[in-house]
């Protein structure tokens, strides 16, 4: 809390603040990590597999192999948001498994649930990129400014 | 329903397991995953090896990599490797100075270089078939000419 604030409590209510932290169940921070750590690199694996398996099943090379699958990653998250799976691992990964790339297809899976009642239209149509929007607005906008970097750097002969 | 779980557990193992039975392991199904370093190979009937297996002792003998095939073809020489884990940050300087070291050596020689793991397993797929008595040298050069080709589109 903000020490301005603080100052302006009574003495009731900085007691009341008192017993409250100390009685407050502490945030198990290592835990945490550690369990996003497993579940983030376990994502991580499958990821490595599928490519593997588009490699050597199909034509395609180390370089364009990441397409197909992080689409196919987004696609099995998706399929697991509506199992209702991924909201479990969720719960207990966090991170591990909100940061990779099938947390995306978790956000725009669970937004379309949240909202059907709604309609299809309106409902899951309007609010499919509610959360996930913000992913794809920063995303293409930081490619562009990366690309826009990088040609100028090849134009000055940086690189 | 937690039986039912370990159940398809159970199968799924089953199959997997079963699936693994009298089959003899290719080295190009584990080239992915381990090193294999596969004998240098030439399309081209009737001539001698050792150049060939020259260009794969000097690219071997660079640290940073592991696992090094060599094809010469009729025009070209391709010459794939894996770059160990924590040199693949320095993958394009690698690349240069192979390059630059191949071409100082063997002037003659037009090469193509890749570190590519499909390039890497298409080179392995390739030495396999050309152990076959049935697989003819003029298929194995139309093979090897479209591997280049497919690294070439690479770049």
């Amino acid at each position: 809390m903000a020490n301005s604030k603080q100052k302006n409590m009574t003495l009731q209510q900085r007691k009341y603040q008192q017993l409250q932290q100390k009685h407050e169940i502490k945030r198990p921070v290592l835990k945490n990590c550690i369990k996003a750590f497993f579940v983030g690199g376990i994502i991580c694996v499958v990821g490595q597999a599928i490519s593997y398996f588009y490699i050597y099943f199909f034509d395609f090379t180390e370089q364009s192999v990441g397409n197909p699958t992080v689409a196919t990653m987004v696609f099995l998250s998706m399929l697991l948001t509506g199992f209702g799976i991924y909201d479990r691992l969720g719960q207990f990964a966090g991170a591990g498994s909100a940061v990779p790339v099938t947390g995306f297809g978790n956000a725009v899976i669970s937004a379309c649930i949240e909202h059907r009642t709604e309609g299809f239209v309106l409902g899951v149509g309007g609010n499919m990129f509610k959360l996930a929007g913000s992913v794809v607005l920063f995303g293409v906008f930081s490619a562009f400014v990366v690309a826009l970097i990088k040609t100028l750097l090849v134009m000055w002969g940086v690189l | 329903m937690k039986v039912i779980h370990y159940w398809i557990l159970f199968a799924c193992l089953l199959l997997l397991s079963s699936c693994s039975q009298n089959q003899q392991v290719k080295d190009s199904q584990l080239t992915l995953m381990k090193t294999t370093n596969p004998s240098p190979i030439m399309t081209v009937k009737n001539e001698s090896k050792s150049q060939v297996k020259e260009i794969e002792q000097d690219v071997s003998a660079i640290p940073e990599l592991y696992d090094v095939a060599v094809i010469k073809g009729k025009k070209d020489t391709l010459v794939v490797y894996k770059v160990k884990h924590l040199s693949r940050f320095r993958m394009k300087k690698i690349e240069k100075d192979i390059n630059k070291m191949l071409e100082e050596k063997y002037p003659n020689d037009n090469f193509t270089i890749s570190s590519d793991y499909k390039i890497f397993l298409e080179a392995v797929r390739l030495e396999e078939r050309m152990k076959s008595a049935k697989f003819s040298h003029q298929r194995a050069e139309k093979r090897f000419n479209d591997i280049v080709k497919m690294t070439k589109e690479m770049k």
